[in-house]
């Protein structure tokens, strides 16, 4: 990787300050999303802002694109040429493509705007038009296909064509938002070059992510972000994987944070052989009472589908399904339900949840029966004091249980979650994400219950993006990487430094 | 950690406040405007049109007459509290209104025969309705749409699309029976309730029961709001939706038979135009008592209160038209009246009912959450 600046092809002045970012502050109540960040990006410049979850990357970005305004700090554009000022692009992890329709109509779709709009258009200008587009990264393919059917680095590729169709001059800003999180290892190299092409074209480009192998592969420079804070701006030459780590982890590399004490587990809950199913190609998975079993990995290896996996609300085949010793192969939710598991699922306000209802009926769901008696239904009383019993336990603030779901704050609305499932004694506790989007002092109380959960019994399933998390949680972590366990950690190789090494595939001795 | 305290404190005093004055609440023009509306019209007619509108039989008669509209608006609500559309409501009405006929006139069935083949007949078109939506993934918009023109092909099919009479003798005495409550000096009934006013008031009892008792209404409400989010708690979204089609189409077909009998013969024409009152009553009906829910008491309450207006203006001397425009500007105004809600709390069942799929954006819910405080990862 070479930092000097190419040369730009239209003589300007190589290397000229494009974004200034000064001192950036952003406030959320109860949290400071982003603290006295600046960074510097110069044309021809490719950097990379790495950081976990909620290190304020998202932030950044939001403020950069106008979704957020910032709470202190200045954000100044290259002033030098008012005839060509520069513009900032933004292509989100998402892309923003209309997948039913073609590379062509998706690279027009922002001319079609504005007073033009009742100007017919001529098809086959605009057809080589996007050819052309498309062929300055890498090799050319059918334009007139829904783009939904492509691959998805071409995909990416007519993103950034749209992004840069109707530049007036090269020097300008893309920001690409975790563009290879869906993207396979050769997919992501025809991208990255791509990227590089704009870059010496004289562009200045920030690249997003958290997958620390590309980013170093990739980037001139790399800007590091740690709760808010830039812990890190250095050039990536020379710079090691395990420096990387440390920044991104908080951890210096060799200082050992390892897990908890092991705890008593008992009969085995859950005995999986060969999960396969949506992200998941063969896991096998043995959860023992008491026990909380990690899964980590980056987006896409499958953390994320498991728990669904599991619980049955996406299809999934297995050789061997035990659960508490008797096969159960068949599943739905409502009969997982039924044997004793319980679902945290990540998203709240799609899955976690019935928004609009009140606090009481979200916790007891899943489980009236327990509260109908013959004719009379549902007995009104007896379900307000379990829930009312549970709201206390779990300390949801306000303790209103007819308040509306939607109208508490995100750490309480997942305690009310956690209520809901840990209402029945589950037998099998299933998490992903659990913290998220929740407080300091939720996520506490949420890693009380978790550990309450085990002590009484249950078996504990929890996925997270979060390293810290796993190792505050667990006896032990899977570490998945495309779909398989790459490798578990347990006792003292249980650190958050070998977590996200393992995540990201740069071990340097071969685990497991 | 003082700032905590300091939320918590507002909260608890908001909570005091808002129990101190919960009946004002509860009788707010927010949560009974139907009431409020319904004081509006009886005072404005009486003064207009004191000599007919003030005569027990005016009242009576509109009671009668629109039970049978109540229980179309009923069957309209089953399945919407679960998150289905049933457009067909009218078409079914005027599939059991011929098939009833039909079966005594053409195939001399016995009468009470014929009516429990209708009824299952309107659990089988629910049944049919439901499948096509769940299985074939049909937008239940469409769906129902299209099944109501074929229930319409139908009842054209079995009745040459004429007015069937010859109906069993019994079978026109089932409508008017009824309880006598109060007699005239001749001894002619003056306060009777009939049979189609006591069966639309215990199908209301038993929907109300179903929906507030057990815990399959509240399955229901769970799968309207977020059926995504109800089947990952054990909601058997499917099942309860084909029920509520199934439920919704027995009622309907009830209604039908018993306008057949009012009528006392198969009338091709009677049916389609219930649609649009009993969709007014649902959507009018959830802005009233239950904060935004499609509720049964709402529904009731809000057709009689359409009816009595209609009545008031036809007394008036209004022509035939006033009655689609008035149905046809009181949905429009329901369904306003309901998505311009100013509390969280209303979060819509009629926003989300009233919202097409494919125009709807992609994650409402979420983006919503984004602009509260807690969304920042912490």
């Amino acid at each position: 990787m070479t930092t000097e600046q190419p040369a730009t092809p239209d003589g300007v002045r190589a290397g000229a300050t494009l974004l200034d970012i000064q001192g950036l502050t952003k406030d959320f109540p109860g949290n400071r999303a982003l603290d006295d960040v600046s960074l510097e990006l110069r044309s021809g410049e490719i950097v990379a802002v790495v950081g976990h979850n909620g290190s304020g990357k998202s932030t950044l970005v939001k403020i950069l694109a106008g979704v957020y305004t910032s709470d202190g700090g200045t954000v100044a554009l290259r002033q030098d040429d008012p005839e060509a000022p520069t513009e900032i692009h933004i292509i989100h992890q998402d892309l923003g493509l209309a997948s039913e329709l073609n590379a062509i109509e998706n690279i027009s779709i922002p001319k079609y705007q504005g007073a033009s709009a009742w100007v017919p258009f001529s098809g086959r200008r605009e057809r080589d038009a996007a050819a052309r587009l498309i062929s300055r990264f890498g090799s050319p393919f059918d334009v007139t296909v829904p783009v939904g059917t492509l691959a998805p680095a071409q995909r990416s590729i007519i993103a950034i064509a749209r992004a840069l169709d109707g530049w007036k001059h090269p020097r300008n800003i893309l920001i690409l938002d975790e563009p290879t999180e869906a993207l396979h290892a050769s997919e992501v190299a025809v991208l990255f070059e791509a990227v590089k092409k704009l870059a010496a074209d004289g562009a200045g480009v920030i690249f997003i992510s958290h997958r620390l192998d590309e980013v170093v592969e990739l980037a001139d420079r790399i800007v590091v972000l740690r709760d808010g804070r830039k812990v890190a701006d250095e050039s990536s030459e020379g710079i090691d994987h395990d420096t990387l780590v440390s920044y991104v982890t908080g951890v210096a590399a060799g200082e050992a944070e390892t897990g908890r004490a092991a705890r008593a587990t008992g009969e085995v809950v859950l005995d999986i052989e060969n999960l396969t199913g949506a992200d998941i190609e063969g896991i096998d998975l043995t959860i023992r009472a008491g026990e909380v079993v990690g899964v980590a990995g980056v987006l896409g290896s499958g953390r994320e589908a498991l728990p669904a996996l599991v619980f049955g609300s996406i299809d999934a085949s297995a050789d061997r399904f035990e659960l508490a010793g008797e096969p159960y192969l068949r599943r739905s939710p409502s009969e997982s339900i039924r044997r004793g598991i319980g679902f945290v699922p990540g998203d709240r306000a799609k899955l976690g949840s019935v928004r609009p209802l009140t606090a009481r009926e979200n916790v007891t769901l899943p489980d009236l029966e327990s509260l109908t008696s013959g004719v009379a239904g549902i007995s009104a009383r007896r379900e307000r004091r379990e829930v009312a019993g549970l709201i206390a336990k779990y300390e949801v603030r306000p303790p209103r249980q007819e308040q509306v779901f939607a109208q508490f704050s995100g750490g309480n609305q997942q305690k009310l979650v956690f209520a809901k499932w840990l209402r029945n004694d589950p037998k099998l506790l299933l998490l992903e994400e659990p913290t998220q989007g929740v407080d300091i002092g939720a996520k506490q109380a949420l890693y009380g219950a978790i550990d309450d959960a085990a002590a009484a019994g249950a078996g504990v399933l929890v996925c997270s993006s979060e390293a810290k998390e796993l190792v505050r949680l667990c006896d032990r972590v899977l570490v998945l990487r495309g779909g398989r366990v790459a490798a578990e950690l347990a006792g003292g190789r249980l650190t958050e430094t070998q977590l996200v090494k393992e995540g990201y595939g740069l071990a340097d001795e071969g685990a497991q | 950690m003082k700032k905590t305290e300091a939320i918590t404190t507002v909260v608890d005093d908001a909570a005091g406040v808002s129990a101190g004055s919960s009946w004002r609440r509860r009788l707010s023009f927010q949560n009974i405007s139907a009431i409020y509306l319904f004081i509006l019209v009886f005072v404005i007619f009486s003064i207009l049109v004191p000599g007919t509108f003030l005569t027990p039989g005016t009242w009576l008669g509109i009671f009668d007459a629109e039970s049978l509209t109540v229980m179309a608006a009923i069957a309209v609500m089953i399945p919407l509290v679960a998150g289905v559309f049933n457009l067909a409501i009218g078409a079914e009405i005027a599939w059991a209104v011929m098939l009833v006929a039909v079966l005594q006139a053409r195939w001399n069935v016995p009468f009470w025969i014929a009516i429990l083949v209708t009824l299952a007949c309107g659990a089988l078109i629910g049944l049919i309705s439901g499948l096509i939506i769940t299985k074939l993934r049909i937008d239940s918009f469409i769906a129902t749409l299209g099944m109501s023109s074929i229930l319409l092909a139908a009842k054209w099919f079995i009745s040459d699309n004429r007015q069937i009479t010859g109906l069993d003798d019994g079978f026109r005495e089932v409508a008017r029976a009824g309880v006598t409550l109060a007699y005239n000096d001749q001894g002619n009934p003056t306060f009777k309730i009939t049979l189609p006013v006591i069966v639309m008031i215990v199908v209301a009892f038993i929907v109300w029961y179903v929906l507030e008792r057990i815990p399959a209404g509240r399955r229901m409400y769970a799968i309207g709001y977020n059926a995504d989010g109800a089947r990952l708690s054990g909601v058997k979204v499917q099942k309860i939706q084909i029920g509520t089609l199934m439920a919704g189409g027995v009622i309907a077909a009830l209604a039908g038979v018993l306008l057949a009998s009012k009528l006392n013969s198969g009338d091709p024409t009677v049916g389609p135009s219930m649609l649009l009152p009993a969709l007014t009553a649902v959507f009018l009906g959830s802005t009233q008592f239950k904060g935004g829910r499609f509720n049964v008491w709402g529904t009731v309450l809000a057709l009689y209160v359409l009816a009595v207006g209609i009545k008031g203006l036809q007394l008036l001397g209004a022509s035939g038209w006033v009655e689609d425009l008035f149905y046809g500007v009181a949905l429009i105004g329901a369904v306003a009246l309901s998505r311009w809600e100013p509390t969280a709390k209303r979060l819509g069942a009629v926003k989300r009912a009233t919202t097409f799929r494919w125009i709807r954006s992609e994650k409402p819910e979420s983006a919503e959450e984004s602009s509260t405080p807690s969304e920042p990862k912490a």
